[in-house]
């Protein structure tokens, strides 16, 4: 996995978050306690000189890890975050695409009306996933939430959107140029406070974490920072290999990112 | 590692996301995740393996063969590594390979040297737009040279025939290679190829490594920084943007335009540290001396005895990607949206062969050079001086229309 250099990613996120906080009227991000959208918190720290000015949306659905409402109760009291938990309904028998292309984005869907948020920082990353690879910094959705992923907006230089569909909202992606292992890396140098569930524990280890129901952890004796960078070194395998909507069919993620997954 | 940013261009078929597919397995890069869905996608579509479906993620894009949107994959190579942007060769989607173009630093064009494609009017286009762009390292890849037996003569008709053009487009001859290639079959693209002995030169790779090491044009080293915004602070407001040339030091006398205000900077934070100096391409946060009731965000902060010329009036280069509408054109600079009272052509320009032509009536593919009339003034200069205060976005309502850039 290729390093990229840590500083010239940290100014390029820190540029975009603070377009998007600028550029639009009533911003949030969403916050699942993972490794991505933590450190796209500890950026909007140093882009907005330690203070987090926007809300943070959790979707809960109640069955994600006791570790991570354990993380998100400590972080959001030590940075004082602004926190909105948005309850997303269980229902029996789902799993997969199923549960996350629905309920989630409901849940989502709900709680950016009551607040009429008109953007949304997802710390998605272009190495994830083909699909996500093709995303833009600013990327708009329209009033149904649809990412008309056929016709994308230009994006050029350092210019993003700011023709706006009225009731729609745009997704801000600032960590899109970002590879798993400068994650890693970064959380290093910042000592961002991570999850205790990516390291790991009894030979397995979570590398890519979502709820109780289709997160399944790898073989890893990977227990600190150093040991997952060691790990992603020289890993061949997927990032979301742990996940089991993205092996349910080759293209599940266009379709639950088409309609409005994050 | 640095990455570099390395813009793919060419006609559609000519092979874009084939090559990447190949240097992503022959570099090591590609998972085996991915390559093995590349396969079973290839299978299911009752073909070959195609190296290119290791890149292209849309459902349509496998079925039709064809790159619908911008991406990008990475490879490393000695102490770099090469972010390769891969964008769409058809026309209609000429809007996306704009999108993906416009972050890269050296081009690399593909030309089939297969009989029945060669050089097409959308290879020169791309070309064309690449140096408006501001790309001036160009690695020409004659591609399926496997189609032609590894044929050096085609490989010198093509080399021949695009050398004028590029010429006359503004590349400098020694920021231009050639090298023949194969990106399906995997020929000259890590390794030297046995069927092409007469070569002399060094794989793609390397080649494309030769122009990303080297530095790119020295800034003019003025300060210029593009204000974002200002935001509150326990010590009052602040204003933040990013440094786009020059650097900035604390204690400086500095304008901010168009606001009219001309201050002087008590304190520099970047990332979060408060700091004696700022750089080129750091995002700072500056606490001035006074403050001003103006809008902050679109200015741009320069030394108070150097700012940049304040126009409502600029004449530009403007490739166009849609239709003009004289009532309802606008132009994007710098975060900020500015509507245009007049739009005047003053001629065209055939960007397929570089020459003048006469246009009666602009149409999508044309490029023009034009007059326009804004609604404010903006603090403006020639792109050759400061790229990012001499380039903005055209747009008809809420249409993406064109690039321009400030001659």
């Amino acid at each position: 996995m290729i390093k990229q250099e840590l500083p010239a990613l940290e100014e390029k996120s820190i540029y975009v978050i603070r377009e998007a906080k600028l550029k639009f009227k009533k911003i949030a991000a969403l916050w699942s306690m993972g490794k991505d959208s933590t450190t796209m918190l500890a950026l909007t720290r140093k882009a907005f000189l330690g203070k987090v000015p926007f809300p943070v949306i959790h979707i809960d659905n109640s069955i994600d890890f006791p570790e991570t409402y354990q993380f998100r109760q400590d972080l959001a009291k030590k940075w004082n975050l602004d926190l909105i938990i948005a309850k997303s309904e269980i229902k029996p028998d789902m799993v997969g695409s199923a549960c996350c292309g629905k309920n989630k984005p409901e849940a989502l869907k709900k709680v950016m009306a009551e607040y009429g948020f008109d953007a949304l920082i997802v710390s998605i990353r272009r190495d994830e996933h083909g699909v996500r690879a093709k995303e833009r910094y600013m990327s708009p959705r329209d009033k149904n939430w649809k990412w008309d992923y056929k016709n994308q907006v230009a994006e050029l230089w350092d210019d993003y959107t700011s023709k706006l569909d009225s009731k729609g909202h745009v997704r801000v992606h600032p960590l899109l140029d970002w590879n798993e292992i400068d994650v890693w890396r970064y959380v290093k140098q910042e000592k961002i406070p991570v999850n205790p569930l990516y390291f790991s524990r009894n030979g397995y280890r979570y590398r890519s974490l979502g709820c109780t129901h289709c997160t399944v952890p790898l073989k890893s004796n990977a227990k600190g920072v150093d040991d997952i960078i060691k790990e992603l070194e020289v890993t061949k395998d997927e990032e979301r290999s742990g996940r089991s909507m993205d092996k349910e069919r080759e293209y599940a993620m266009l379709r639950l990112r088409s309609l409005g997954y994050m | 590692m640095e990455v570099k940013n390395i813009a793919l261009l060419g006609h559609k078929d000519h092979g874009k996301s084939t090559l990447i597919g190949s240097l992503l397995m022959q570099t090591g890069a590609a998972t085996k995740v991915r390559i093995k869905e590349a396969e079973e996608y290839s299978t299911k579509l009752g073909k070959p393996f195609e190296p290119a479906f290791i890149l292209d993620s849309f459902t349509e894009e496998r079925e039709q063969e064809m790159t619908y949107d911008t991406t990008r994959a990475e490879i490393k190579h000695k102490d770099l590594a090469f972010s390769l942007i891969d964008v769409p060769g058809h026309e209609e989607l000429i809007k996306n390979m704009i999108s993906g173009a416009s972050y890269g630093e050296v081009a690399l064009l593909l030309v089939s040297a297969n009989k029945s494609e060669g050089i097409r009017d959308q290879t020169k286009r791309h070309l064309f737009i690449s140096r408006m762009l501001g790309i001036d390292r160009l690695v020409v890849a004659v591609n399926k040279m496997d189609t032609v037996s590894y044929d050096e003569k085609r490989f010198n008709e093509i080399r021949g025939s695009l050398s004028v053009f590029i010429s006359k487009i503004g590349f400098s001859p020694n920021s231009v290679r050639f090298v023949p290639i194969s990106a399906y079959k995997g020929e000259n693209l890590v390794r030297t190829s046995k069927y092409l002995k007469w070569y002399k030169g060094k794989p793609l790779i390397d080649e494309v490594y030769r122009f990303a090491s080297m530095k790119g044009k020295p800034s003019t080293g003025m300060l210029r920084m593009v204000v974002q915004g200002a935001i509150p602070s326990d010590s009052g407001e602040l204003v933040v943007g990013k440094i786009i040339n020059g650097s900035l030091s604390m204690g400086e006398r500095i304008k901010v335009l168009p606001a009219g205000l001309e201050a002087s900077v008590d304190e520099i934070t970047v990332k979060g540290k408060k700091v004696h100096a700022a750089k080129v391409n750091e995002n700072v946060a500056l606490k001035l001396d006074r403050s001003s009731s103006a809008e902050m965000r679109g200015n741009i902060v320069s030394a108070a005895d150097n700012p940049p010329r304040l126009t409502d009036f600029i004449r530009s280069r403007i490739f166009v990607t849609g239709r003009i509408n004289r009532k309802a054109m606008s132009i994007k600079f710098n975060g900020s949206d500015i509507s245009c009272s007049s739009i005047k052509v003053l001629r065209g320009i055939d960007p397929t062969t570089g020459d003048v032509k006469s246009m009666k009536e602009v149409k999508p593919l044309d490029a023009v050079e034009a007059e326009l009339r804004l609604a404010r003034k903006i603090p403006a200069e020639r792109y050759e001086d400061t790229k990012e205060l001499g380039r903005f976005v055209l747009y008809n309502g809420k249409e993406f229309t064109g690039i321009g850039t400030i001659v």
